[in-house]
């Protein structure tokens, strides 16, 4: 298999175009994702390549977007909203939460709802608090929708192809701080399936759970901890909603000790409700307690040291796992 | 304060009591109310209730044993005490017991005396973990100990609080080995029984009975049957006694391929490919089709289908970490795919059935299989065909043996393949035919990459 | 039809075109307002009977709009609306026994007993709900209209021909979804109708107290640069014929448009609402003029229908709510596993894949 290094922005731009050549109904909405070629460059060319009528710009209105959209869905097509970030999603919090997610419910199976909305989330750096939202566990308690974030470009593509194709509307939460990395994706067309975690590094003493941008943190953290002599096992989980608890569970009942890493806050969080499954699923297998680190409970700041504090760092990870594994 | 619990009387006639069942264990916390114990008088079995909050320190009559009723039957730590500590001072409530107690011949686990009592616990470096008077172990840690024998009240916790970890256990495992390697294998043997029967007094008594070098005894065991192996053992009896098998044999000069696969994975080893004879061998039977298209075919009773794709199953073994077993995986279209294709693609459904395992569609739609022992060293066997395909290969290793080859006699490789047939759809000597065929391409492979 | 403002809603004398829609299709309509007057009477009945639960907002008195708009349609013409909603699926064509099955909760309901009252889907006649949230159904009017001009444009390679109707009541008008969607609307050049439904109260607010312009809500869509046009909402012949002259000309233009339509709804906001925000005087006031018996007038004056005539016509009306009533308690109520259906379409978790429900079965 030839491989290529691709940007992830550049990895979100090919699954798209590749889906819109594939299928006539699949088009981008959302705020500078055409003339601009996309607030962070994100759609560079699509306009060209789709014209303003399958790429299209759309003033400051979120909800009226979103709603907008999850209508064109209604009737059979296959929208992308981009949120420039997900923390704009909030003033669209009605169509994207009560309708989206609830329209096959509602209508008994008859009107489904194929869409992605997808953008950044997650702190960037020094955006401070209204634009540094981690939406994931406040909508993943959401029924009716699923819910990816992608760490690599391969993922970024493969994943985005999935919800593209997914007929059940998606949340695809990118992160602004790693649009620029780059990572080897196929030249051939690919998926890569919802609900199949990875380990992104394999270990015996602790289990560290993650999404997304802190996944980077964890990988870091792990390879502190090794040279402590503990070797963590990173999962990456990929898909919060599909959730592959298997592998989580697989994982811990073979080290014993587990760490959730959530960028979100820590009430009623996805970490919380990983931590709530691994002890169900794991209990007789558990030395201590699972352990969580997310962003502290305060407000995004603004201040560079106060955000790096805040954030899930690795400094916290280890921190956790050494505590976990009671080699604090 | 220690409390003692005496045999009480439940009837207006008892004068002795019988323990049928204690429903708690040293180590317990009681609160007023609760039932400790059933006790049989003279007319009934009646509960035993008890009337204060506490810790149980000592139970010092067995169950099974008839005692006088006033007799101490266990005692109670309060809260402010070490429930560890009680029942051990001399004079104190411990010697009650031991004049009151009808001993019997099967007391195996009567209170020992104080004296033997005391003597691990100025060993123990800190006192075992309580808190509130219960033991705090983590779940994995209790798991371990139940597992090997390990008593929780002889490990020192090392967790927060006191709690008993899994590194607790495995040091006292690693510790009771140790005991037990230095114990000469002689002085297994006379181990008093009664020593057994009070194994909570000494380290070495927390280890299993059963010594390290005996541990490879075979034990009889109950496996519960898994799906698959379910699955496995209906379709392969289904085809073993329906479908009449036949073998066929050939040896097949595997120096060509062998040299070319060389070549080959010299070439790509940059792209991290490596092709392996099995590869080869998929392309060589799916190829071959063409000639042979009844070999790609399923036997439907009233007639017979010719399959319009040809699709190469590959038996994959499962782990026995993962109960074991063998799936198919199916590698699809494969005489239109490049080797490297192939190559990666068994590789994907190797792993992925190892691990995760396959989904239906991967293990499905296949029209020839081959299964392949020949990395076990295994120079020939046959296979059970794998319905509704129509034949199935038996591939073994490429040995080296003496060979002619033009008139001389040199060192080559050879491998056997058996090919086993469905009679109803391929007579002998299509079978022969075939592998012939089969013969061609390997032994002259670079017709496999135009 | 008059493209002027009107100062307020003030009952109009019943006085009715002698030309215009054929005595057949007058006949019709009266049918289909005689339907749904006495589905609505029903379901206050099964209401009160505590065969419905939850929210019931009943369409007495707005019958002419439902049933007029409907006819300025074409039937692939989507329509949506909020939670007052049973008249629309009814016009549209929907069978009551559906409607009324849904409200009691039961498998045989247009959403399989999973929307409730407020929650009318139908697929089959292009009704997309139906929605509970005010004003969240005009976005979604909005993204109909674009994928009807998508599909016609984009995918089949023609010119856009469908026309939405995105109804709303003047409650929604401050809603901020609202204002958006006709942004977008106007900005895209949606062919959509946004229809006002104002019978004059946001629940209990008069619109006086709660919308500024409220006098004169046509000057709203002026600011979007729609066409608007005010319409007497309690004569169905005005209705369609004002109705039919703004669905043409959004059909031929492409472009989106906003109705004022005058009309009353003569029961509370919802079952539980005791009416104490406006007068008996008023509401006996707009009695005078019941839309149905407007055009049952014009029909025995004008059109030579008879006495006995129409009194066939209700007793037949009668007869099929009772039946679609009688239906809708004989449907099942749905099996436990359809908690779990519909939440994706695709199998996920403990929820299985769709089924769609018993009328689109057929």
């Amino acid at each position: 298999m030839t491989t290529r290094t691709i940007e992830f922005r550049e990895a979100l731009r090919e699954a798209m175009s590749e889906e819109m050549r594939e299928d006539l109904r699949v088009f981008l909405i959302g705020e500078e994702v055409a003339q601009y070629n996309g607030a962070y460059k994100v759609s560079r060319g699509m306009l060209d390549e789709f014209g303003p009528k399958r790429v299209i710009d759309t003033p400051i209105s979120e909800s009226g977007f979103a709603g907008m959209s999850i209508g064109a869905a209604m009737m059979g097509l296959r929208p992308i909203v981009e949120f420039m970030s997900w923390s704009f999603s909030l003033v669209a919090a009605d169509p994207i939460l009560n309708n989206a997610p609830k329209m096959l419910y509602m209508s008994g199976g008859q009107f489904g709802c194929p869409i992605v909305f997808r953008g950044n989330d997650g702190a960037g750096g020094q955006l401070g608090s209204t634009h540094s939202w981690c939406v994931e566990s406040m909508f993943a308690n959401v029924p009716g929708l699923k819910m990816a974030i992608p760490f690599t470009p391969y993922d970024a593509k493969g994943l985005l192809k999935t919800a593209i194709r997914d007929d059940d509307p998606v949340f695809f939460l990118e992160s602004e701080r790693l649009l620029s990395i780059e990572g080897e994706v196929p030249e051939e067309s690919y998926t890569v399936p919802f609900g199949q975690a990875l380990i992104r590094r394999p270990g015996t003493d602790c289990t560290i759970v993650s999404f997304g941008r802190p996944l980077y943190f964890c990988l870091e953290a792990a390879k502190t901890l090794a040279q402590e002599g503990i070797e963590c096992e990173v999962i990456d989980g990929r898909t919060i909603k599909p959730l592959d608890i298997d592998t989580i569970v697989a994982s811990v009942r073979k080290t014993n000790y587990c760490v959730v890493v959530d960028q979100s806050w820590s009430f009623a969080s996805v970490g919380s409700e990983i931590a709530s499954q691994v002890h169900q699923h794991c209990f007789d297998d558990l030395d201590n307690h699972v352990m969580r680190v997310h962003n502290d409970d305060v407000p995004a700041p603004y201040a560079y040291n106060l955000e790096q504090e805040m954030l899930p760092n690795a400094r916290k990870i280890c921190e956790a796992v050494r505590a976990v594994t009671y080699n604090a | 304060m220690s409390i003692e619990i005496t045999m009480p009387r439940l009837s207006d006639t008892m004068e002795t009591g019988t323990i049928i069942k204690w429903e708690i264990a040293e180590g317990d916390v009681v609160s007023a109310g609760d039932v400790i114990a059933d006790v049989e008088t003279d007319k009934a079995t009646m509960e035993l209730q008890v009337f204060d909050d506490g810790t149980v320190a000592r139970i010092l009559v067995p169950e099974g044993q008839t005692t006088d009723v006033g007799t101490i039957i266990a005692i109670l730590a309060e809260d402010d005490e070490d429930s560890t500590k009680v029942g051990t001072e001399s004079g104190g409530a411990s010697s009650a017991p031991e004049s009151q107690t009808k001993a019997t011949s099967s007391d195996t686990t009567s209170a020992p005396p104080a004296s033997e009592l005391e003597a691990p616990v100025p060993t123990r470096e800190a006192p075992a973990p309580r808190s509130n008077g219960k033991m705090k172990v983590s779940p994995v840690a209790r798991h371990l100990a139940d597992e090997h024998s390990v008593d929780l009240r002889h490990v020192e916790g090392t967790g927060p609080g006191g709690r008993i970890i899994k590194r607790d256990i495995l040091k006292a495992i690693d510790a009771g080995a140790e005991t037990q390697a230095a114990v000469p294998p002689s002085s297994i043997t006379p181990i008093e029984p009664v020593s057994v029967a009070t194994p909570v007094k000494s380290r070495t008594a927390a280890m299993p009975l059963v010594p390290a070098s005996m541990g490879s005894m075979l034990q009889e065991q109950i496996i519960p049957v898994s799906n698959i192996r379910q699955i496995i053992a209906k379709r392969l009896i289904e085809s073993k006694t329906t479908v009449p098998h036949y073998q066929v044999t050939c040896a097949f000069d595997m120096d060509p391929l062998l040299e070319m696969r060389q070549q080959l994975n010299e070439q790509l080893v940059a792209q991290q490919v490596k092709l392996s004879v099995n590869d080869f061998l998929v392309k060589c039977c799916a190829v071959a089709m063409y000639e042979h298209p009844f070999f790609n075919a399923s036997w439907e009773g009233e007639q017979i289908r010719i399959h319009g794709e040809i699709n190469i199953g590959i038996a994959i073994s499962l782990p026995p970490e993962k109960g074991g077993g063998l799936v198919v995986g199916v590698i699809r279209h494969a005489d239109q795919k490049s080797l490297r294709a192939i190559s990666s693609e068994t590789r994907y459904l190797a792993e992925k059935a190892r691990g995760k395992g396959l989904s239906l569609e991967e293990m499905s739609g296949s029209t020839f299989t081959i299964s392949n022992l020949g990395m076990f060293g295994v120079e020939h066997f046959t296979a059970i065909i794998n319905p509704p395909n129509s034949a199935i290969l038996a591939v073994g290793a490429a040995i080296q043996k003496p060979v002619v080859k033009q008139g001389e006699l040199v060192v080559g490789r050879e491998m056997s393949a058996t090919l086993s047939s469905d009679h109803r759809v391929i007579d002998g000597a299509m079978a022969a035919q075939y592998l012939a065929s089969l013969r061609q391409y390997i032994e002259n492979p670079a017709s496999l990459l135009v | 039809m008059t493209t002027s403002s009107k100062p307020d809603i003030t009952p109009q004398s019943a006085s009715l075109k002698a030309k215009g829609p054929s005595t057949d299709l007058l006949k019709q309509w009266l049918r289909d307002m005689l339907l749904i007057r006495e589905f609505e009477v029903r379901t206050m009945q099964a209401y009160q009977n505590k065969k419905i639960g939850g929210f019931c907002h009943v369409y007495i008195g707005q019958e002419a709009v439902a049933v007029g708009c409907t006819a300025a349609l074409e039937p692939n013409d989507p329509v949506v609306t909020a939670y007052r909603d049973h008249g629309h699926a009814l016009a549209r064509g929907m069978d009551p026994k559906y409607g009324m099955a849904e409200m009691f909760g039961r498998i045989g309901g247009c959403a399989k007993g999973k929307g409730g009252s407020m929650h009318f889907f139908d697929k089959e006649h292009h009704m997309y709900g139906g929605h509970g949230i005010v004003g969240a159904q005009t976005p979604l009017g909005a993204g109909l209209a674009f994928a009807t001009k998508y599909e016609d444009e984009i995918i089949n390679g023609g010119v856009s021909n469908r026309v939405t109707l995105s109804f709303l009541g003047d409650g929604a008008l401050n809603q901020g979804s609202f204002h958006e969607a006709q942004n977008l609307a106007g900005v895209l050049d949606l062919p959509v109708i946004f229809v006002c439904e104002n019978n004059g109260y946001s629940m209990g607010t008069a619109i006086s107290r709660g919308t500024t312009m409220g006098h004169d809500i046509t000057s709203k869509a002026a600011g979007y640069g729609f066409d608007s046009a005010v319409i007497e909402g309690m004569d169905v012949i005005e209705v369609y014929e004002g109705m039919k002259a703004v669905v043409d000309k959004c059909r031929e233009t492409s472009r989106p448009a906003f109705v004022d339509m005058r009309t009353y709804r003569f029961k509370g906001h919802s079952m539980s609402d005791p009416r104490k925000y406006r007068t008996k005087e008023e509401e006996q006031q707009y009695a005078q003029d019941d839309p149905i018996d407007k055009l049952a007038n014009e029909l025995m004056n004008n059109r030579g229908l008879s006495r006995d005539e129409y009194d066939v016509m209700a007793k037949e009306v009668k007869k099929q709510i009772r039946e679609a009533t009688k239906w809708a308690e004989a449907s099942p109520i749905p099996d436990i596993e359809e908690l779990y259906r519909d939440v994706y379409v695709e199998k996920f978790g403990p929820y299985s894949g769709t089924s769609l429900p018993a009328m689109l079965e057929d």
